[in-house]
């Protein structure tokens, strides 16, 4: 049917121009990644084909331990975020006298730039000169300066709790916002069956912002397991690679040793992760519409 | 309809011709926050000098200068001349990418000694140095006296200044030496110090890696000595937050640059400068040489005029009018520069530790070298490893790294 092909032509048409940006911006890169993480690509004018070497090379222990301190990393952080976004949700929702001011103050972390915000973290960490360390030694709680990002435990748990404060306001705002779209009935009608503040979290609230957690939770995961701005400014992967994680190292290999093909492989791996959540959490979103649907 | 044709052909010809060759424009990419109006003036004179001919600088930040100039030139549109870390000429030069520039003997011999061999390898120069750094140890009298300690007498050996550092830690507030361990590139800036002050090497003439030897090892080990009588968490601080906590007072004895001075004139510390304290190798005043350097792109063609330009930028009268100006250490000795020194005597022990100084060792990875040397002082610094393990470790990584 001539009609029916002209209709279809004239989709396509319609849809070209955001083909060829989604060719463009996303597409041609990462095919040329894939192929470059077969090469050797370096500074080097010349490039060769060399198959699986740079996969051979990354998997070793030491790429293990950066694979799992990423994931704990994340995993942390994404837990962390998602604790506190959603009580501070609860409580900017409920009826307190000046609860707009509050959820005014819950957003500069997310105002600030970014990388504004990390400096000052960092500033806070200084053993020296910091915040925490002169509020820690004027309480007695610790007898000289403590340099929070010159240890390797601490200086990940510093790496946490800054992509922790910058990540939550958007995590509260979102819960926010799940919180306000439950239906204001059924807490009234629990209400007048005598069912406690409590109860009525647990078993109304809860439940229905269950799909909207589950969203920014991967969400959240995905921008986290690629976060490299904090770590980066504030301890650059170390100390002794404490806070190196598969985003930092894929940056020194392929920007600071220039090993572009050896980075190239570390970035598919880190692709093949982030495509395993993109995955988990489209089949975790169509199995919620499905329940909320029946 | 053929004139037409034809005079708007000999109208395009003329206009061609008329427009200058896009071949006689140097681009030129200049790293920091302004251009130096030195710099400005001498690039002013060599186009006046060289008719036709125009330079194009850009300024870049240095937090992207070294990424942008490499980008360009692996995109195959190299900038024609760019102000680089002389670390990264080794890399540049293996991979076909810069081109050599020859020294005269004179040229050579125009320079203060070991200079010429921070762009030198495989025998030729790969850059011509425009801007040099050199430390020198700095202290604290009032912190000195108030240990205990002559407060007019710097330490000159490694012994004196783990004693020094001792003593400050135990009589005073402040910590003794301001030792630095942080992932940065000055990590190992620092302990190159230690082993600069004791007649030790990472690569030797030959090319081949030295660094574990026993006056490396006595370097690190003098660092780890250092940590109980440091700032507390050494592995947190970088080389110039070092300096802020001696500019607090927090510290003792740094090892810093000659910006130091102009900062330290903002406080009421009262402090001193001397040669870095040498190791029970050292065979005379020693520091870290870093150079930054003019490196030709090969592809441009315009080479030939890109030497040229660099050479006229970092000629004797030209380079020593930029590096007063800009508060460098001088790279060549002068009548000027000796009247420098006998005017602000502070500048004497940046000049005299050159004689011995050393090198940033040129490596195709260069920042792999970095980071093993960083991993190598931080896990001593930990106390994760000790000294002999560490050096054998960072030693056979370096060996197989090349």
């Amino acid at each position: 049917m001539p009609g029916q092909k002209t209709a279809v032509l004239f989709a396509w048409l319609l849809l070209l121009p955001a083909v060829l940006y989604v060719a463009a911006i996303v597409a041609y890169p990462l095919v040329d990644t894939f192929y470059l993480s077969f090469t050797d690509a370096s500074l080097r004018k010349t490039t060769n084909w060399i198959g699986w070497a740079n996969y051979e090379k990354i998997f070793d222990a030491e790429f293990a331990t950066i694979i799992i301190r990423t994931f704990v990393w994340t995993f942390l952080s994404v837990s962390l975020k998602m604790i506190i976004g959603t009580s501070g949700a609860l409580l900017l929702n409920a009826a307190l006298p000046g609860r707009a001011v509050f959820r005014i103050l819950t957003m500069p972390p997310w105002i600030v730039p970014m990388a504004i915000g990390i400096f000052m973290w960092g500033w806070m960490y200084n053993g020296q000169f910091g915040m925490i360390s002169g509020l820690l030694q004027r309480f007695g709680l610790s007898d000289g300066p403590v340099a929070f990002l010159a240890y390797g435990s601490s200086a990940f748990w510093a790496t946490i709790v800054t992509d922790v404060w910058i990540g939550v306001p958007m995590v509260t705002m979102y819960m926010l916002a799940a919180i306000q779209a439950v239906p204001q009935d059924l807490n009234e009608a629990a209400w007048v069956d005598g069912a406690s503040r409590f109860y009525r979290l647990r078993r109304i609230t809860l439940p229905m912002i269950f799909p909207a957690a589950i969203t920014m939770s991967m969400i959240s995961l995905i921008s986290t397991f690629n976060s490299f701005d904090i770590i980066w400014i504030l301890t650059q992967g170390g100390p002794s690679g404490a806070t190196t994680t598969m985003i930092i190292d894929t940056y020194s290999t392929a920007i600071g040793s220039k090993k572009f093909g050896e980075g190239a492989a570390r970035a598919v791996i880190i692709c093949l992760f982030l495509s395993a959540f993109a995955i988990l959490y489209f089949r975790a979103v169509t199995k919620l519409s499905n329940r909320m649907a029946t | 309809m053929t004139k037409t044709i034809l005079r708007t052909g000999a109208a395009v010809a003329a206009l061609t011709a008329a427009l200058p060759a896009a071949a006689e424009e140097i681009t030129m990419i200049v790293c920091g926050d302004t251009m130096d109006p030195i710099h400005e003036k001498y690039i002013g004179e060599w186009e006046a000098a060289n008719e036709g001919w125009t330079v194009a600088p850009e300024v870049v930040g240095w937090g992207q200068c070294q990424d942008k100039v490499t980008t360009l030139a692996v995109a195959g549109t190299p900038v024609a001349l760019a102000y680089v870390g002389s670390r990264t000429l080794k890399e540049f030069a293996e991979f076909g990418l810069i081109e050599p520039i020859p020294m005269s003997d004179e040229e050579k011999a125009s320079y203060y000694p070991n200079v010429v061999g921070t762009v030198t390898y495989q025998g030729e120069q790969w850059g011509i140095p425009v801007a040099f750094s050199t430390k020198a140890l700095y202290w604290n009298k009032d912190l000195f006296e108030e240990a205990g300690l002559d407060p007019e007498t710097p330490p000159a050996t490694w012994e004196e200044v783990i004693a020094d550092a001792k003593a400050v830690t135990e009589n005073t507030d402040a910590a003794g030496f301001g030792l630095v361990a942080k992932t940065f590139d000055n990590t190992m800036h620092q302990f190159l110090h230690w082993v600069y002050t004791n007649n030790g090497k990472v690569i030797d003439d030959d090319g081949n890696i030295v660094l574990n030897s026993p006056e490396n090892l006595a370097a690190l080990e003098a660092y780890k000595t250092l940590v109980p009588y440091s700032e507390e968490g050494p592995t947190a601080y970088e080389q110039n937050e070092v300096r802020a906590i001696f500019l607090d007072g927090g510290v003792s004895m740094i090892h810093a640059s000659i910006g130091a001075v102009s900062r330290l004139a903002d406080t009421d510390i009262n402090w001193g400068v001397a040669n870095l304290p040498l190791g029970p190798e050292a065979q005379g005043p020693g520091t870290l040489l870093i150079t930054d350097s003019l490196a030709v792109f090969s592809g441009t063609g315009v080479e030939e005029q890109a030497i040229s330009l660099a050479k006229f930028l970092t000629a004797p009268a030209a380079q020593e009018e930029y590096d007063l100006n800009a508060g460098l250490t001088p790279l060549r000795p002068s009548p000027t520069i000796d009247a420098l020194v006998a005017e602000k005597p502070y500048w004497a022990p940046y000049i005299e530790g050159i004689e011995y100084g050393g090198p940033e060792p040129l490596f195709t990875d260069y920042r792999a070298f970095q980071n093993i040397m960083i991993e190598m002082v931080q896990s001593v610094v930990t106390g994760k490893a000790e000294p002999a393990d560490a050096l054998a470790k960072a030693d056979a990584e370096l060996k197989e790294l090349e």
